[in-house]
């Protein structure tokens, strides 16, 4: 891959990426769901318990509702040909599940498609707030 | 300051790693077909020799033990490293302890022998000769089954990323062989891990074979 093809892929995965943000600010799992492949899984520990399949991630985003303060960042992008997989950090969460001031490590693998890059899984691990780890 | 750079931290032949767990080469050389133990290999040009870390040795050891139900608290007792200073190292060796089950099996050809690296709802996806594929990673064990024994393969850690509770490994093989892999192929991976109840598990599979 040169290196402005290298560029092209990199856009095509952070525009993927967008949608997962704009669905996670606004509480709107419609806005994530096209990134999403139809065979994404999706894992990782709420509290005590496992979390698994990508049903449970679009209801918690439409029940947690809006997180208009989240501040993501994209850490990492690593890019093999057809799959890929990127670091997003997401420090400011807010919503009726969430609480407030806590913070998301993400790591998403996406597969390109005919329809673009798609993300294949999400794993996830949720940093409980100074203040819970505290109590 | 945590001791990092021992002396004598590596095995440098089978005989070494044999008389390091008490046992003997042909019973080493067999765990390493069929049960994972983590043995690396230099390439030379006549003919590749082997070496293992004796920290790996240890958590495949511990690893072991834990899966045979025997001592199920085995993993807490025997780090001799500190958790503390050295909290990464201990995560880095259990995810590679549960990578070399895959590669062990996918060496041996018998898909079985990688089930306790796998959780059980993981899934596979990529593409195989330019057709996308996902499903369950019993696809994965059926494969390496029928593809049989791949002994030359030739497995490279490119990336491990540890967060906490979830990780990612980028595995690249070379030299795969098979009834189903054909000769001399190349393949991309990339794993990512759950830690559930302290074993790091594998719940995804991405895959990418590269055109010869």
């Amino acid at each position: 891959m040169n290196k402005s093809e290298y560029l092209t892929e990199y856009d095509g995965i952070l525009k993927t990426i967008q949608m997962y943000i704009d669905g996670s600010k606004q509480g709107k799992s419609e806005l994530m769901r096209p990134a999403f492949h139809p065979d994404a899984s999706f894992f990782g520990y709420a509290g005590e318990q496992i979390a698994i399949g990508t049903q449970f991630l679009f209801n918690w985003i439409d029940n947690n509702g809006p997180a208009p303060n989240i501040e993501p960042r994209v850490v990492n992008v690593d890019i093999v040909d057809s799959i890929a997989i990127v670091r997003l950090e997401v420090a400011g969460w807010s919503g009726n599940l969430a609480g407030s001031g806590v913070s998301m490590s993400d790591l998403f693998t996406l597969l390109k498609t005919p329809n673009g890059w798609k993300i294949i899984q999400k794993a996830f691990h949720w940093h409980a707030s100074e203040r819970s780890v505290a109590a | 300051m945590p001791v990092r750079n021992t002396p004598q931290k590596t095995l440098e032949s089978w005989k070494q790693i044999a008389a390091y767990l008490d046992r003997s080469e042909r019973t080493v050389r067999r765990w390493e077909a069929n049960e994972g133990l983590p043995v690396h290999r230099r390439e030379h040009e006549k003919q590749d020799t082997v070496f293992a870390f004796r920290h790996e040795i240890e958590v495949w050891t511990r690893l072991r033990t834990k899966c045979s139900g025997l001592a199920a608290n085995e993993a807490e007792s025997l780090p001799s490293v500190n958790p503390a200073t050295n909290a990464y190292l201990v995560e880095h060796d259990a995810i590679t302890c549960t990578m070399h089950l895959y590669i062990a099996a996918a060496r041996a050809g018998d898909g079985d022998l990688m089930r306790p690296a796998f959780h059980p709802s993981a899934t596979i996806s990529g593409y195989c000769q330019g057709v996308e594929y996902s499903g369950s990673v019993e696809h994965v064990f059926q494969w390496i089954t029928q593809n049989g024994p791949a002994p030359n393969i030739n497995p490279r850690f490119a990336r491990i990323e540890i967060i906490e509770s979830i990780a990612v490994v980028s595995l690249e093989v070379q030299r795969w062989s098979g009834k189903l892999a054909g000769a001399n192929a190349r393949a991309s991976d990339v794993f990512t891990l759950l830690k559930c109840n302290g074993e790091w598990k594998i719940t995804h599979k991405l895959f990418h074979w590269h055109d010869q």
